[in-house]
């Protein structure tokens, strides 16, 4: 009886959270074209709903009744399985991010996480490299140059930039001496990890926006080179859900990651503990600030070329994450 | 200003030549050889008398002399600022290819090939430039119709079985490339030597128009690249030949559409020069500041699509914010927008309404902040310097070899610029000073390129303050019997009117001349040659285009380097395509 009760609670939780997730993705698309648009000294979208408020679901509707191409000679296998590839692994992830401590509400316990288990961190890194066999499956099966060069690309950068990141994510966890990301957040009570870890953090934003593919790192669809990178062929969802997986929902979740294990997760801003504000608006107003800053680097910078980035990644980022563990080493033994 | 070869020159080389004619003339001075001694004559010129910098190779065809067509080189002398043209017959309808010499040459002779069927001994790979392999004819001959010969069987597709086509509907038409010729025009170009041929365009976003890149590559780095040109090409120097002087200035527009008015005010001071008018000083002034706006409009759509093939989005639209305000200001003065038509023979066709120097000068005092606006962005940042600095390196050398002009023979540190060499207009009255590159890279293009807008919106601001002065003058010579009355005179005087009558069907009756006269367009020399035979239209008019030059020395500078430099690099040698086509 217990186990059903479970499965119920779980089978919930994640349908909750999967559409949370579709209709925040779908929000951040317009919170993105408005901030371009703001960026760009040009309104953004007006015209749907106050203020251009329903575009979301307009484009929705016109994503979902777009006619859906597939050219002749596309392994059709692989080409719908890319672009369930993309998505499927990017919205895992959530099983085992947590959005807040365990709360009770008219006398029932809630755990506003899926799952809280003690590898936790390691299956969202996991489940991150899963991902990019979307991108080269997209790539291969299209059976056309340009998709090809786009998956390869990103195949180069998302393997230089793993490591990297496998790295980085060593200090915070010596520091919280634990795999699970709730226990990483409770360690955090007094001092956020960045303090010690502030070169980590930076190997961490580099990371996050080469595994999203955001400008400066969006060589895998460099529009003016590769015309639509790995997402050339495809049309109507099929091609929408790659867009929404790498650029909304993996780079929300990666921006949530990045806030438990550099900025105290849901705990308050130093000094503004006192205020009466619930532990999830703290999380989410860091995710957004940091969600944020990554569409700004997206909107202001050039982008790099292919060669750079995975130099960047080998012969840079590497050495600082490993520097980190050094430095968190020394902090450890110092300050216990 | 005098450009062409001195006296004592001539005579040098008459000397060491006894064989030749020289022709001097002050608009064009030619020396005319012998097909055996062409080579010899043109590397004496080049390494003797240093006329090493190519500027154009063309031919002219004359029907009833034998042999039928005629080649002519122009060249010139950086050190002594002087131009030499040379003219051969091609007998045997052959000519020997100056490759050896000038690489530039390449497609010049190709594209006489295509046009003429003059064939170059020794070329390396000798195909049709814009038209494709298998095309029967050369259409800049004379003995081929305008109209083409209409023989391919082409239904109209929304005709219904049943239905009555129109009286004068016919189902043939003017050949058209199949894909088996397409196909077969590409295999002649290159060879896959490597691991794909990636086919960059024609319809790309990266290559601003429909050029078609072929790139042999070995993972992402190109060993081996050819061009295939002639998507826009619509024979625009065929069609000159069929139109009176006036009439040909709308298609000059839509050569180079970003700079219309720059390719107008070019072909326009030729043809005055050849009929011997002189514009009016307002005239000069307005011509002088409109071709600075519209150098400053084509840079800045030059910086906008250039920042965004290297993934800076949100520059494409700061750019257009100010060209936006450009825009404005020359469709207040000329009505029209992009292909303006507002420059005339013997002036230019409306007067400056009112305010619009007001409007001007708001728009440069506000535009010199903008400009700092987008080198906060830019110039220093690194990914920015990353993505530029020593990409496409192009050596004085290229200059000369490759007849590089405009921005990019000046990023190689080659003083060359037509309103320094050559002003017309009222260039020789502003002050404007030469930015010079000293690597050659794209980076040293894109600062050269800001630097010119500075200087064009200080030329803008010395015109406008000369033109507020001269706000009741004449703006178009109508007095001149060449040149068109102004409407107001039209309706008022039966003279007017004859004389309009006369110009507009009969054309002007330009004198029995050549000239060749190029005006400095921001994407290089355009250069117009013009043939008369004492008729209304021009017997041979040639475009130099600075763009199709530019474009050559591409297949060199991408060797090695990644596709993601590709777009780099054509960015910088910023190509348009309906200049390059013609």
């Amino acid at each position: 009886m217990e186990l059903v009760g479970t499965v119920v609670v779980l089978v919930i939780k994640s349908v909750i959270f999967i559409l949370g997730m579709f209709l925040g993705a779908a929000y951040l698309t317009l919170l993105e074209r408005k901030f371009a648009g703001h960026v760009q000294q040009r309104p953004g979208p007006l015209h749907v709903g106050p203020h251009g408020f329903l575009q979301p679901i307009a484009d929705a509707l016109k994503v979902l009744t777009k006619e859906d191409l597939v050219p002749d000679n596309v392994d059709k296998v692989l080409f719908y399985l890319a672009s369930l590839m993309a998505f499927v692994p990017a919205i895992m992830i959530l099983a085992v991010v947590p959005f807040g401590d365990p709360f009770t509400i008219f006398g029932v316990e809630i755990k506003p996480y899926i799952t809280d288990i003690n590898v936790g961190l390691l299956l969202a890194l996991a489940f991150g490299s899963i991902s990019i066999y979307g991108v080269i499956f997209a790539g291969w099966a299209s059976n056309s140059k340009y998709p090809m060069i786009g998956g390869l690309r990103k195949a180069a950068v998302l393997i230089g930039y793993e490591v990297a990141l496998g790295f980085a994510l060593v200090g915070p966890i010596m520091m919280a001496g634990s795999f699970s990301l709730r226990e990483i957040v409770e360690a955090q009570q007094n001092i956020w990890f960045i303090i010690p870890n502030i070169l980590a953090f930076v190997v961490v934003i580099f990371c996050v926006l080469a595994e999203t593919g955001r400008t400066p790192f969006d060589v895998q669809e460099a529009e003016a080179e590769l015309v639509g990178g790995y997402v050339t062929e495809y049309t109507g969802m099929k091609f929408g859900l790659f867009p929404l997986a790498e650029w909304y929902i993996a780079t929300f979740v990666l921006s949530a990651i990045t806030v438990i294990l550099f900025f105290g997760g849901w705990n308050p801003i130093p000094f503004l503990g006192w205020l009466p504000i619930p532990a999830f608006v703290w999380f989410f107003l860091k995710v957004f600030l940091l969600f944020m800053f990554f569409l700004w680097v997206h909107w202001t910078l050039p982008r790099y070329r292919v060669d750079q980035i995975t130099e960047l990644a080998w012969k840079v980022m590497l050495p600082l994450a490993l520097a980190n563990i050094f430095i968190v080493a020394i902090w450890i033994i110092i300050f216990g | 200003m005098h450009l062409w070869i001195e006296e004592k020159e001539l005579k040098e080389i008459k000397d060491k030549f006894p064989s030749i004619a020289i022709n001097k003339e002050e608009n064009f001075t030619y020396i005319q050889v012998k097909k055996s001694q062409l080579l010899e004559i043109l590397r004496f010129l080049k390494d003797r008398l240093n006329y090493k910098m190519f500027i154009d190779f063309f031919c002219i065809d004359f029907p009833l002399h034998n042999p039928r067509f005629q080649g002519v080189y122009i060249l010139f002398s950086p050190e002594k600022k002087k131009r030499v043209a040379v003219k051969v017959w091609a007998e045997d309808n052959s000519l020997p290819s100056v490759i050896s010499l000038w690489k530039g040459a390449k497609w010049a002779e190709r594209e006489a090939w295509d046009m003429f069927g003059v064939k170059f001994e020794g070329h390396e790979n000798l195909v049709r430039m814009f038209l494709w392999e298998g095309y029967k004819y050369h259409p800049l001959r004379k003995d081929f119709p305008l109209k083409g010969y209409e023989e391919v069987y082409l239904p109209s597709l929304n005709l219904r079985p049943g239905e009555i086509p129109a009286h004068n509907y016919s189902p043939y038409h003017t050949e058209i490339p199949t894909m088996e010729d397409l196909e077969r025009t590409q295999k002649k170009r290159m060879e896959k030597r490597n691991q794909i041929v990636l086919n960059w365009g024609p319809l790309h976003p990266g290559t601003h128009g429909t050029i078609w890149f072929l790139f042999d590559m070995e993972g992402e780095y190109i060993k081996n690249c050819d061009i295939i040109l002639g998507q826009l090409h619509r024979g625009v120097e065929k069609i000159a030949e069929n139109l009176t002087y006036t009439q040909f200035i709308p298609y000059t527009d839509r050569m180079d559409y970003i700079s219309a008015l720059c390719s107008q005010v070019a072909y326009v001071n030729a043809v005055e020069k050849l009929l011997g008018i002189e514009p009016p000083e307002k005239a000069k002034f307005i011509r002088t500041m409109m071709c600075e706006l519209q150098r400053i409009n084509s840079h800045l759509l030059w910086l906008g699509t250039y920042a965004l093939d290297l993934g800076a989005l949100t520059i494409f639209l700061y750019a257009f914010r100010e060209r936006e305000k450009i825009m404005d200001i020359i469709e207040g003065i000329a009505g029209i927008r992009l292909n303006s038509s507002y420059i005339r023979i013997g002036g230019v066709a409306k007067d400056l309404p009112e305010g619009a120097l007001d409007v001007i000068k708001h728009f440069c005092e506000d535009f010199s902040e903008k400009i700092k606006e987008y080198e906060t962005i830019l110039t220093k940042n690194r990914i920015w310097l990353k993505r530029n600095v020593n990409v496409g390196i192009i050596t004085e050398e290229d200059v000369y070899s490759y007849g590089l002009t405009g921005v990019v023979a000046r990023s190689a540190g080659v003083p060359y610029d037509i309103r320094m060499i050559q002003p017309t207009d009222a260039y020789d009255k502003v002050d404007f000073e030469l930015p010079l590159g000293t690597v050659g890279d794209c980076y040293d293009r894109y600062l050269l390129r800001m630097e010119e807008m500075r200087q064009s919106v200080n030329i803008v601001r010395q015109c406008v303050k000369k033109l507020e002065k001269m706000k009741d003058e004449n703006y178009i010579a109508s007095d001149n019997p060449y040149v068109l009355p102004t409407l107001e005179e039209v309706f008022n005087s039966i003279e007017s009117m004859v004389k309009d009558f006369n110009l507009r069907i009969y054309g002007e009756q330009v004198p029995e001349g050549e000239i060749y006269l190029s005006g400095e367009n921001p994407r290089g020399e355009l250069g117009f040659y013009i043939n008369s035979k004492g008729e209304g239209r021009p017997y041979r008019l040639r475009i130099r285009s600075g763009a199709f030059y530019n474009l050559q020395i591409f297949t060199k500078l991408i060797i090695g380097r990644t596709v993601a430099d590709a777009v780099a690099l054509l960015g910088s040698l910023d190509p348009v395509v309906g200049e390059t086509d013609r």
